[in-house]
């Protein structure tokens, strides 16, 4: 077992190298990196772009070439792909993911400053699906067939129908108050001058920043993970040890609650561990919807401005917090559950 | 033989159907998408400002059913360039000289702006009006007419991406589960490698950097969507190789490729095409995300993710996210419901329950 679990950690670093070169490399091979765009810059704020704009950007500004050679040595863009990779990979095993030349700050700090939002808006989201979705799949499997079964199954289609994010783009426009009502602001993590607020209005203002998105969030699986709950019940409610429980005489709670819904819980924690990547990187859609500053934007914006050692960090993150998700489930699972034995 | 004949045997795939029919919600929304997708290929001569027939001075043209562009001096319009086929109708209703216009039933383009138009007063995107059922979007185009083509187009592409990404992962999952061995280990760990890389952020960088069109994001999306169904299919194989047919079929002396395609795939088939649905919704899903990051397809291809993401900027326009979003979840409803009907018929889960 644990010579399993050593070999799916040592797995992760072929892992991690072949995709990071993979998107490192495609990020070289593409006009418009740092270079280019502060050329474009220079030349927006010299004031000579002239009728130019758009692409040709060094044809229109003199750029002395020991600059252009100084900014490409800084970059590493002046040396080949693989060489730059590996210096690029050395300076990560030092935890120095490189400068963000948009931010002029270290990649490192810019992402950590945003950890917390996006976790703050994931876990909630997280915590208010897991709520949600058990016990109605308890509910919907215990009365299979049932009205309440049917009713809260239109509910599961919806939900399979519509992603999250446009969920939250619709609850934007309907309580954001652009057209219908004006209950919640549009967006953020907090209103302005939060500091300075009183206890109490800190408190609403809070709620009201929160409450979208987090639904948001819960919706992008409620419909998969109730219908997980229900399924899993459900077969287990068929198995010989059930039968055995009723004829021992138990009453049909004790048989549904403590001896069927134990083992059905197995497949909603393995779960548990993918969850760790969607709760700590937040959300593109949503928190774009929402312009929450968390990671996601922070990526999306990275990726539009081509700042391109933030947008690394983050497919760095992103990816570790993943490849651990992954193995953190298996482990749940041998946790949870004492057949299963991996080698 | 008897007069009095047995029932009539079905095949399985016969009996699959029947199944498939008898969930009443799932054969309609089959009926209703096929319906529609068929009908979207008319769309230039339903919805188009082209007119389908023009007589000017006893001579007829047809611009909406040939790709020649006729110019406005030519049909008796004083303009430049193409002729204006709506105000066209106007103005030889007005001369009443015997030349008519025929306009398309829905009489806008998808990709043409309505800014110059004198009935659209102030600046797009404008609210719905009686001729414009959806409104305008932020560069005045017509969004009912963005939201047809978009139809079509969000189809065809799920379309594409589900194909594309069964070939690939059925191929990749039947090879591992067949030859097995040294080739099984390096080639599962690959895929392993391939699905840690986080989707939607990997897909966004390469689309920034490539700009790619319809089909190569078509490619770009499948390379990132077969990794489920080989697992399926790798599992399959695994399992069906073991059982005694594809022992006779060995003792026989056929080929690999005989093996594989006539005797095992046919029954290895259902988990992935009771999957498709849910991937076919997968796929439109992620077109719609990417249009909205701005990463989709290239403008101005009329797209429902794009609408949306004009309708956040300008959050008081409702109709630009309310409409595009509708057109999505009803779509995308009608897919579930197809899915869920063609899991009841190829892989019934009977759940015995006690008591």
């Amino acid at each position: 077992m644990g010579a399993y679990f050593i070999r799916r950690l040592l797995l992760l670093i072929p892992t991690f190298l072949g995709i990071t070169f993979l998107v490192f490399t495609v990020t070289r091979f593409v006009p418009g990196g740092p270079v280019d765009q502060m050329l474009l810059q220079m030349q927006a704020t010299t004031g000579e772009a002239g009728g130019g704009g758009g692409g040709g950007a060094a044809s229109t500004v003199e750029i002395p070439t020991e600059v252009l050679d100084e900014l490409n040595a800084h970059y590493n863009l002046d040396k080949p792909f693989y060489v730059s990779y590996a210096l690029w990979m050395k300076d990560l095993l030092t935890l120095n993911l490189g400068e963000s030349y948009k931010f002029n700050q270290p990649v490192l700090d810019i992402i950590v400053a945003r950890f917390p939002v996006s976790i703050y808006f994931g876990l909630i989201g997280f915590t208010l699906a897991y709520s949600v979705c058990v016990p109605l799949g308890i509910l919907k499997a215990i009365k299979h067939g049932s009205v309440f079964d049917f009713a809260s199954s239109a509910l599961v289609f919806v939900g399979y129908s519509i992603p999250g994010w446009a969920l939250g783009a619709v609850l934007l426009v309907i309580f954001g108050g652009g057209s219908f009502f004006d209950f919640v602001p549009l967006g953020g993590f907090r209103s302005e001058g939060w500091d300075d607020m009183p206890m109490w209005q800190k408190i609403t203002d809070q709620l009201h920043h929160t409450i979208l998105p987090v639904i948001a969030y819960a919706a992008g699986s409620f419909a998969t993970l109730t219908v997980l709950m229900k399924n899993s019940l459900m077969e287990n409610l068929g198995q010989d040890y059930v039968r055995t429980a009723f004829a021992k005489g138990l009453d049909e709670r004790r048989v549904m609650l403590v001896h069927a819904l134990r083992n059905s819980l197995i497949p909603i924690c393995t779960g548990l561990g993918h969850a760790i990547g969607i709760v700590m990187a937040g959300s593109y859609l949503i928190e774009l919807v929402f312009n929450i500053d968390g990671i996601g934007y922070l990526g999306y914006t990275s990726i539009i401005e081509r700042d391109y050692a933030v947008v690394m960090g983050i497919l760095v993150i992103n990816t570790l917090l993943a490849l651990v998700g992954n193995i953190l489930s298996d482990v749940l699972y041998v946790l949870v559950d004492p057949r299963i034995r991996f080698s | 033989m008897s007069k009095k004949t047995a029932p009539k045997s079905q095949s399985i795939f016969q009996k699959r159907l029947k199944k498939f029919k008898s969930f009443k919600r799932g054969y309609y929304s089959a009926l209703l998408l096929f319906g529609a997708f068929l009908l979207s290929f008319l769309n230039p001569i339903l919805v188009n400002n082209k007119a389908l027939a023009v007589s000017y001075q006893g001579e007829m043209y047809f611009p909406a059913l040939t790709t020649d562009v006729y110019q406005a001096k030519d049909l008796g319009q004083r303009m430049i360039g193409e002729a204006d086929y709506r105000q066209l109708a106007d103005q030889y209703e007005e001369k009443n000289e015997g030349d008519w216009v025929v306009m398309p039933l829905y009489p806008y383009s998808p990709i043409e702006s309505l800014l110059t138009d004198p009935k659209l007063p102030g600046p797009p995107p404008h609210s719905p009006t009686a001729e414009h059922w959806m409104g305008t979007d932020d560069r005045g185009r017509d969004v009912f007419a963005r939201l047809v083509y978009g139809f079509r187009i969000s189809l065809a592409f799920g379309l594409g991406v589900v194909t594309f990404g069964y070939v690939i992962g059925m191929t990749v999952g039947a090879c591992l589960g067949y030859f097995g061995g040294r080739l099984d280990i390096i080639g599962q760990r690959f895929v392993e490698m391939w699905s840690g890389m986080p989707f939607l952020y990997t897909v966004i960088i390469i689309s920034s950097l490539i700009k790619p069109d319809f089909l190569l994001l078509i490619a770009i999306l499948a390379a990132w969507r077969w990794m489920g169904i080989s697992y399926y299919m790798r599992g399959e194989f695994y399992r069906e190789k073991a059982k005694d047919y594809v022992s006779a079929a060995i003792a026989q002396g056929d080929s690999h490729s005989s093996i594989i395609f006539r005797h095992i795939l046919p029954n290895s088939l259902t988990p992935i095409i009771s999957f498709a649905p849910f991937a076919l919704v997968g796929a439109i899903g992620s077109l719609v995300s990417l249009d909205f990051l701005g990463f989709g397809l290239q403008p101005p291809t009329p797209s429902w993710g794009e609408l949306v993401k004009q309708g956040l900027a300008n959050i008081q326009k409702w109709h630009l996210v309310f409409f595009p979003l509708g057109a999505l979840f009803s779509t995308l409803l009608m897919v579930v419901f197809i899915g869920e009907a063609v899991r009841e018929a190829f892989d019934p889960k009977v759940f015995s329950r006690l008591r």
